[in-house]
């Protein structure tokens, strides 16, 4: 079984983000899925509310590891045996309110499943990455677009429960500490995480792929999803719905 | 002590990790790493221990980054010392880290470990070099990097099987201008709770030339 996964939570996006999403996804998969929503506010028969076991670790004023709620889904119904929701053989296709989805997300469920799939920010220089990986900062990863079978990711969920004091204290971003913990820059083929290869996945707000391809605010209709987060940009939102309309 | 003993030997071995260093993109942070405070603040710890006649055997450096101050700076000012172990989270560090130090890697003196210390367990000893019955402790603890990293409760906590009762030296700062400053202090009190000192031996705070308090505690 096939899942493609979304999550909302706040106010920065309305439910239309996510209906937009499901739209896009029914448009351009042609291998049956099922579309979930963990929400923090569930309605509707495909959303799954979203769990608050770790909000308390969240400090609002430092701002660290704020998107911890994707942690959840790493756990939720992963059990094997645990078929409520996800039968045991299933895949799960995360991504983020903030994508555009160019080509068939199929290309997605038939990749090799040996390792969890994650989005390897090719428009980062390397050599930065790096230099700046103990300072907490340039992570090459992206956890925009994140694929992986059933229990799969259950090892970082149990990683992020056994440490999560120091977790939330330590490390800005969950792409930052998926960067430290769960893939290395050095090696990048020995992770426990592996990158999507170049070509899929590209930033509207950064470019491509460093250092060749980094024109900025540019349709790669030839990639198979674009992504809009992490721009410094306060017209993100607008910029967005202005695109899913052309 | 208030100098760093440039011998030629060092020389030698600084001469070539500035230059591996300047054909890569971690020249501006080897420079960084080698400025005024950063050697302020290594000579501090030395004048520390000497007053307080601690006698170093075994050290165990956590985030001490190229280590190219502290390590000479302990071999040069204590007999006492056999062995010193760095460890760190960036790759990159090491090769350039044993250039500057490669007189004494190459004499089993140092060794630079790739381990994020507040996960994983330091080797709380190491094996006797010419006995193999014996294992040696670590008995002091230096952390130079206090800010950049979770209350050190935690790294004592975790390690307690491990050590026993080394000494720590510990400093941090009052410096937040920077973004991987996650943990800066404001007082040496305030260290000494975070890090769960019970016996401090010294406590004190220095302005150095880059502005900033730095603060250091040597203690159980």
């Amino acid at each position: 079984m096939n899942n493609i996964l979304c999550m909302k939570w706040g106010d920065k996006y309305d439910d239309s983000y996510v209906e937009k999403l499901k739209e896009q996804c029914e448009a351009n998969c042609s291998v049956p899925f099922k579309f979930w929503c963990f929400t923090d506010k569930p309605v509707k028969d495909w959303h799954i509310p979203i769990p608050t076991t770790l909000d308390e670790f969240y400090d609002e004023g430092r701002g660290f590891f704020w998107a911890y709620r994707k942690c959840y889904m790493f756990n939720h119904g992963q059990t094997p045996g645990d078929n409520r929701h996800f039968p045991d053989n299933s895949k799960f296709l995360f991504l983020d309110l903030d994508v555009i989805i160019h080509q068939d997300l199929k290309y997605f469920f038939d990749l090799p499943n040996d390792k969890p799939w994650i989005v390897r920010g090719w428009w980062n220089d390397i050599h930065m990455v790096k230099q700046n990986y103990a300072k907490y900062k340039s992570t090459p990863l992206n956890s925009s677009t994140i694929l992986w079978k059933k229990g799969q990711m259950v090892p970082v969920w149990d990683h992020v429960k056994s440490n999560k004091e120091l977790i939330f204290f330590t490390y800005p971003s969950l792409d930052n500490y998926f960067a430290h913990h769960w893939y290395d820059p050095w090696k990048e083929d020995e992770g426990f995480l592996q990158g999507f290869p170049q070509g899929d996945i590209y930033s509207w707000y950064k470019g491509n792929i460093f250092p060749d391809d980094m024109e900025k605010k540019k349709i790669r209709e030839d990639h198979k999803i674009c992504l809009f987060n992490n721009s410094a940009e306060t017209s993100d939102v607008e910029e967005l719905k202005s695109l899913w309309n052309i | 002590m208030e100098y760093l003993k440039f011998t030629p030997e060092l020389a030698n071995n600084w001469k070539n990790a500035l230059s591996m260093g300047s054909k890569t993109h971690l020249l501006k942070r080897v420079l960084d790493s080698m400025n005024q405070s950063q050697l302020e603040s290594k000579l501090w710890i030395i004048q520390e221990l000497i007053k307080l006649e601690i006698e170093p055997k075994r050290v165990a450096i956590l985030a001490g980054w190229y280590a190219q101050y502290i390590v000479p700076l302990l071999y040069d000012n204590f007999e006492s010392l056999q062995f010193a172990e760095n460890f760190e989270i960036d790759q990159d560090v090491k090769r350039i880290s044993y250039a500057f130090n490669k007189r004494l890697k190459d004499d089993k003196k140092y060794v630079i470990t790739i381990k994020n210390v507040m996960f994983d367990r330091i080797h709380g000893s190491w094996q006797h070099p010419h006995n193999q019955l014996y294992k040696l402790d670590v008995d002091t603890i230096i952390n130079c990097a206090c800010e950049h990293m979770y209350p050190m409760w935690k790294f004592r906590e975790l390690n307690k099987p491990v050590l026993r009762n080394p000494i720590y030296v510990l400093q941090s700062s009052d410096d937040d201008q920077y973004s991987d400053h996650i943990n800066c202090v404001n007082s040496e009190e305030e260290l000494i709770d975070q890090a769960g000192i019970k016996d401090v031996m010294y406590s004190g705070a220095k302005f150095l030339s880059n502005k900033s308090t730095r603060f250091m505690v040597i203690g159980r």
